[in-house]
């Protein structure tokens, strides 16, 4: 199944010519070369071979070099922009660049999908500037998704516009414009910025609901760059889309139209997430024209130590022993980890295997959220000067900070998408000469199920990312904050609903008040809006309601070091709960509910906290339903955590529990389940017990499998049964349902898309089954032993055979291998 | 499936806005009583392009009194304008204007004219949604305070009613305003933008009374006694500086929702109390404007306590009335007051003698400042290093100035340390000539 070198449709290129030229010049270096191919050798036993005999590397793909592609300017490439790019080197573009251009050029949105580091920056800054040095009142506004991001590309972009101002007649004004920038700064910022990068959060808290200051902005908006298009998904895409609509409204009342630039990592729906969040018609641009190196991609499983638990050595003692061989060959690589945690554990273990002589400069070094971005900046410098051999970081570096081309990427744990994996994966890579990536799998089901079907993740086209700007809860948000910027009228538009009706209930509440004209003469109404508040206050994009906990430290004083979102506060912040962050151990001593804290204290622990919470779902109405098995609809949830277990780190053994009594949580969100049909249950041979384990242990798994389709992650989906009971000996439902629900008020648009993948769900869920090695069940099929009864793993997968049978022919497919 | 609206309804449960009265069942239709409107306030409907507003006149006679002050006693001269006002404006580029071109002056015509502008509005967040419901204005003639506020009888009458504050404003020269830097005027800098219009008053030369009333009368005794408090509330100052008490206003949080109500009731009867507020806000900002005016004129002699001198030599200092303020400050540190006033005024003292380059009054000073009982340290220190150089390089005293360096040492400010002892060290080379031992430093 691996080990044939093989080319594939997806690029690892490296790094932008026009933003990094001494990498042109930068040879293939043979000492360099021989020391990766003998590290390779070592981890995998040889590179031509396939799997090893024990299983450890299931999978060695080649990717094989690929030139460039050159285009020639287009025509409306300004020949001042073409001379300074000339001065730089760039005699032409590469042929996305070119193609990108020109489309943007031509007023029509266009949506780039890039490898790493392959000259995006270039596909807007090129048709924007031209632009400007054409049209001077023209603005820009440049969307990245985080701060750091805005930061790092305003170098760029400085100095480009730097060497294009002519003193005294044009001068390019380039600004980051977030939560950072001054006050005072603010106002001038606003009067002589051209282009303006900023960030979702602040568009919607900061720019929009005060518009007229930024009058001249949005008079002459030409371009909106969004950049790392793939990060808006699930509720901030959804929360983007109404932003998007609110500033598209904002534009037409200053008579702008913009054109939109976004850029995206590989994902397999580009254009239809781009249409979706800018709510328009999209070009997509995804041949690359970079060139790229050869590359390796390894997958790396740890070794069992327990078969019939299915117990594996730790994925980061592994990881460690990876990166060592790479290290000790004097290769620069990058290591990824799943956490903050685990990102300092392996920043230990590397240090203390290769810390230079006392006194030294650091060669190794952590990266993570929390860190002094002064001390960020240090780092990326060192990656690109060569100064830093190796860092470990979170996915903090997965988005495009410029740290240069490294070597190597290790990856301790599937990082949850296929996308995300290959954007990490091309951290690593130069232009010419190899790299390589090398994925250690953990034992979390994901894990195991992408380490062993290499195919899956080589040859299926990455995920989708969705979105659903609609849910009720979010929609009414933004009506609110629309409202605020300007009036609706009696007859516009917004978003999916009738938002006519959505004012008429704000209006209920006091929020707005319909005006008709009064004997003017105007044709017709506004609703105007009618409170004191700031709406955009009350608003954050990254989750769908602001109602959250705050975790009180009281270790010494009384310090907030963090917040959690109101549905994630009882399993998280129960009494007695573990709280991590950033390493240290914290205990909640005291959950305040009504007041959203949670009174935390350090302690030293070797164990984390997992909460057991009864959910109960209902199903309110069908949407749709086929052949009884599938359907999706609209539900109602009430959850409770009813207590929790105490794991302990490292070997996940269940050291003990604890009993809890806290207010049940209820909402309205969508669902997608599956019914088990009468005689597919009446065709098992087993007792109530049994079949009752299987359930259990088919939605565990089912679970797994959802996520790894939907793109998403753990917390955005919640699974429950009907049907069943978990009294012993207690009689199983003629037709017991499974539900995976979005684990958001409202839905965030899961639930749909899962109805239409129910065969693929089913029969991945069966590959994942039949294809882990234990005995009874683990923690990577159908849960560990204990969580279900012994025949759990025989009965879920006897159901799974059942189902696939007995679907309609209309939908059939090849059966699973 | 429920409705749209009931789930619309669900997803806002519980989060009604506080303080906002929810509507009738049965909406209002939006004329319903809007004749009356103008009735009710006492004022008179304005139509501009078939869009209505109300404005409200009235006009306060000289004898017309606000606790002790009356309208006589605040006015300025004949011209409605006061020529010292124009020191709140602060420095400009190229030292003080040139007198004839004095906004805050007529010009040949007399036509110059000093507007008091107020608002009340329908949030204090500001941004787009924020409207200005009434603008309230204020000014003097002929021996009279006339006030003249602007109702936003209905939201599509915005840009009728703006326009008639822009008529009314030509006429100004300066706009005077509590607080009004940081929200009056962007507010209203924000409806204007919004409806493509501009004021070109927001253009004209501002006194934010707020600042110089701090200066002069902020008072931490009573803000550390009543929490929560301010000593530099409109409201405050106008009990504290001209003995008026309000009877029956209404409170600032209730504005808001008064509005919204009317919107949606059309009753205008609650919102009486309001502009009446907003008449009271504009008296005091004018008679109050008055005060500081003739504080400014008359100068430190006439200060009633320590911390208005100090806060008067401030102000004139800022105004480059450099003479006059070292006579506030000199009257700030001779009239009884607590230490850290006296020694503050000592202190402005001393730095504007030495800007003036008299140095022998700022060492004066200094030492004078050093004198003082319970002499707050930072000042202590500050006048030690002070007289220290100023014995070293100007008086060439040397022993003196060893003197004083040392007394900085004992201070023991850990900060200049560095500093002090490489100046004990210059000034032994310099009296030593470098022979003989070091003298021990403690």
């Amino acid at each position: 199944m691996a080990g044939d070198p093989r080319d594939l449709p997806l690029d690892l290129t490296p790094p932008d010519p026009g933003r990094r030229p001494r990498q042109l010049t930068r040879k293939t270096d043979p000492a360099r070369e021989s020391a990766l191919q003998t590290a390779l050798e070592r981890l995998s036993g040889g590179i031509e071979r396939a799997d090893t005999p024990d299983g450890w590397v299931t999978a060695v793909r080649r990717l094989p070099a690929r030139d460039a592609q050159y285009a020639p300017f287009p025509d409306g490439i300004d020949e001042r922009l073409r001379e300074v790019l000339r001065a730089r080197g760039i005699e032409q573009m590469y042929t996305h660049q070119a193609a990108a251009a020109e489309h943007a050029l031509a007023g029509r949105n266009v949506v780039i999908t890039t490898p790493t580091a392959s000259g995006k920056t270039l596909c807007y800054n090129a048709p924007i500037l031209s632009r400007i040095l054409k049209d001077p009142s023209s603005r820009a506004l440049y969307l990245f998704p985080t701060k750091a991001l805005a930061q790092d590309q305003l170098a760029e972009l400085h100095e480009m516009s730097h060497l294009l101002s002519q003193p005294g007649e044009l001068e390019i004004g380039v600004f980051t414009y977030d939560g950072d920038t001054p006050q005072d700064a603010r106002r001038a910022i606003r009067g002589k910025a051209h282009a303006v990068l900023s960030n979702p959060d602040m568009i919607h808290s900061g720019i929009l609901p005060h518009h007229p200051r930024w009058a001249k902005l949005f008079e002459n908006l030409r371009f909106v760059v969004i950049d790392e298009l793939h990060a808006y998904r699930g509720v901030f895409g959804s929360h983007l889309t109404n932003v998007l609509r609110r500033l598209r409204r904002v534009c037409q009342h200053y008579g702008s139209n913009p054109t939109f630039i976004c850029s995206s990592a590989t994902i397999a729906n580009p254009r239809e997430l781009a249409e979706a969040l800018v709510e328009a018609p999209f070009e997509l641009v995804e041949e690359s024209g970079a060139p790229r190196g050869e590359k390796f991609f390894l997958f790396v499983n740890p070794p069992v130590v327990n078969a019939e638990l299915g117990i594996r050595r730790s994925y980061l003692s592994e990881t460690r022993r990876v990166a060592s061989e790479f290290l000790k060959r004097g290769l620069q690589l990058i290591v990824f980890a799943q956490s903050r945690l685990s990102t300092e554990i392996l920043t230990t273990y590397l240090k203390e295997d290769f810390a230079g002589p006392p006194g030294t400069a650091d060669t190794i070094r952590g990266y993570r959220g929390g860190y002094l971005p002064q001390r960020r900046r240090e780092i990326e410098k060192g990656l690109r000067d060569g100064a830093v051999r190796a860092v470990i970081s979170t996915n903090a570096l997965e988005l495009g900070i410029d740290i240069g081309a490294l070597d190597v990427c290790v990856m301790a744990g599937y990082p949850g998408s296929i996308a995300a994996t290959w954007q990490r994966a091309g951290r690593a890579g130069r232009r010419t000469g190899r790299s390589a990536a090398v994925l250690v799998g953990s034992s979390a089901p994901l894990d195991q199920f992408v380490l062993r079907h290499p195919s899956y993740f080589f040859d299926a086209s990455p995920e989708r990312a969705l979105i659903n700007p609609d849910n009720l809860q979010v929609l009414v948000d933004h009506v609110k904050c629309a409202a605020f910027e300007l009036p609706f009228t009696t007859v516009e538009t917004y978003g999916r609903h009738n938002v006519q009706e959505v004012l008429g209930v704000l209006a209920e509440q006091g929020f707005v008040h319909c005006t008709t004209a009064d004997g003017g003469p105007d044709e017709v109404g506004q609703w105007q809006w009618t409170n004191e508040s700031y709406p955009a206050d009350a608003v954050s994009l990254r989750s769908i309601s602001s109602d959250n906990f705050i975790i009180v430290d009281t270790t010494r004083g009384a310090d907030v070091i963090g917040e959690t979102s109101f549905t994630s506060g009882p399993s998280t912040l129960h009494e007695k709960a573990i709280y991590l962050l950033e390493g240290a151990l914290y205990q909640v001593e005291k959950l305040d509910f009504e007041g959203r804290k949670a009174y935390v204290r350090q302690i030293d622990c070797d164990y984390y906290t997992d909460a057991i919470t009864y959910t109960k779902v209902t199903a309110l109405e069908t949407f749709d339903t086929q052949a009884v098995v599938r359907s999706h609809g609209e539900v109602h949830v009430s959850s409770r955590v009813v207590g929790f277990k105490k794991i302990k780190f490292y070997t996940n053994e269940n050291i003990g529990s604890g009993e809890l009594d806290l207010p049940e949580q209820e909402m309205h969100t969508t669902s997608y389940w599956l019914t088990l049909p009468r005689e597919v249950m009446a065709a098992l041979p087993y007792a109530p017990d049994d079949r009752r384990d299987g359930v259990v242990g088919l939605s565990f798994a089912m679970r797994q499998v959802a996520q790894l389709l939907l793109m998403c992650d753990r917390q955005d989906i919640g699974i429950s049964f009907d049907g069943i009971s978990t009294e012993p000996g207690a009689p199983v439902a003629e037709e017991p349902r499974i539900y995976i629900y979005d684990n958001y008020p409202g839905g965030i648009g899961f639930s749909e898309p899962l109805f239409r993948l129910h065969d693929e769900l089913l029969v991945r869920t069966h590959e994942l089954i039949s294809g882990c090695g234990c005995e009874r069940g683990c923690p990577t099929c159908v849960g560990p032993d204990g969580y279900t009864g012994p025949l759990a793993k025989t009965v879920a997968l006897r159901m799974l055979e059942l189902l696939i049978a007995s679907r309609p022919p209309a939908l059939d497919e090849a059966p699973p291998a | 499936m429920s409705s749209l609206a009931d789930r619309l309804r669900g997803v806002l449960g519980g989060t009604r806005p506080t303080g906002t009265p929810l509507a009738p069942a049965v909406p209002v239709p939006a004329t319903k009583n809007l004749e009356a409107v103008a009735e009710t306030l006492g004022g008179e409907w304005h139509e501009e392009r078939g869009h209505r507003y109300v404005v409200v006149d009235r006009s306060f006679a000289p004898g017309y009194r606000h606790g002790r002050v009356a309208v006589a006693d605040a006015m300025p001269g004949t011209d409605g304008l006061w020529p010292r006002l124009e020191l709140l404006l602060g420095p400009r580029a190229g030292g003080p204007a040139p007198r004839e071109a004095s906004p805050f002056r007529p010009d040949e015509s007399g036509a110059g004219q000093l507007l008091f502008v107020d608002l009340e509005t329908t949030g204090l967040a500001g941004g787009a949604g924020s409207y200005a419901f009434l603008v309230g204005c204020a000014w003097f003639a002929g021996a009279r305070l006339h006030v003249r506020q602007f109702f936003l009888s209905s939201f599509s009458g915005e840009a009728a009613m703006l326009a008639g504050v822009a008529r009314l404003a030509e006429r100004a020269t300066g706009v005077v305003t509590y607080n009004g830097k940081s929200f009056d005027l962007p507010l209203l800098d924000t409806r204007y933008s919004l409806n493509r219009m501009s004021l070109p008053l927001l253009e004209l030369p501002h006194v934010d009374l707020l600042h110089p009333a701090r200066r002069l009368w902020k008072d931490p005794e009573f803000e550390a006694r009543v929490p929560g408090a301010s000593s530099c509330k409109l409201t405050s100052l106008e009990r504290t500086q001209c003995g008026f008490e309000r009877d029956g206003d209404v409170p600032g949080f209730e504005i808001p929702g008064r509005y919204f109500s009317y919107v949606r009731e059309g009753d205008a009867r609650p919102l009486e109390a309001v502009l009446e507020h907003n008449r009271l806000d504009l008296v005091s900002l004018a008679l109050l404007t008055g005060i500081v005016a003739q504080k400014l004129e008359a100068g430190g002699p006439a200060a009633s306590s320590a911390r208005e001198a100090l806060g008067l030599g401030r102000l004139l200092e800022r105004g480059g009335r450099h003479e006059e303020a070292r006579e506030a400050f000199a009257r700030a540190a001779a009239l009884p007051g607590r230490a850290d006033i006296t020694g503050e005024a000592l202190q402005a003292l001393a730095l504007s003698f030495r800007r003036a380059r008299q140095f022998d009054e700022a060492a004066r000073v200094w030492a004078q400042l050093l004198n003082l009982e319970d002499c707050p340290t930072a000042l202590a220190q500050e006048a030690i290093e002070s007289l220290a150089i100023h014995h070293e390089h100007r008086n060439r005293d040397l022993a003196a100035a060893r003197g004083f360096a040392l007394r900085a040492l004992e201070l023991g400010e850990p900060m200049g340390r560095r500093q002090i002892e490489h100046r004990l060290a210059r000034l032994d080379r310099k009296l030593g000539g470098g022979a003989g031992p070091r003298p021990p430093l403690f």
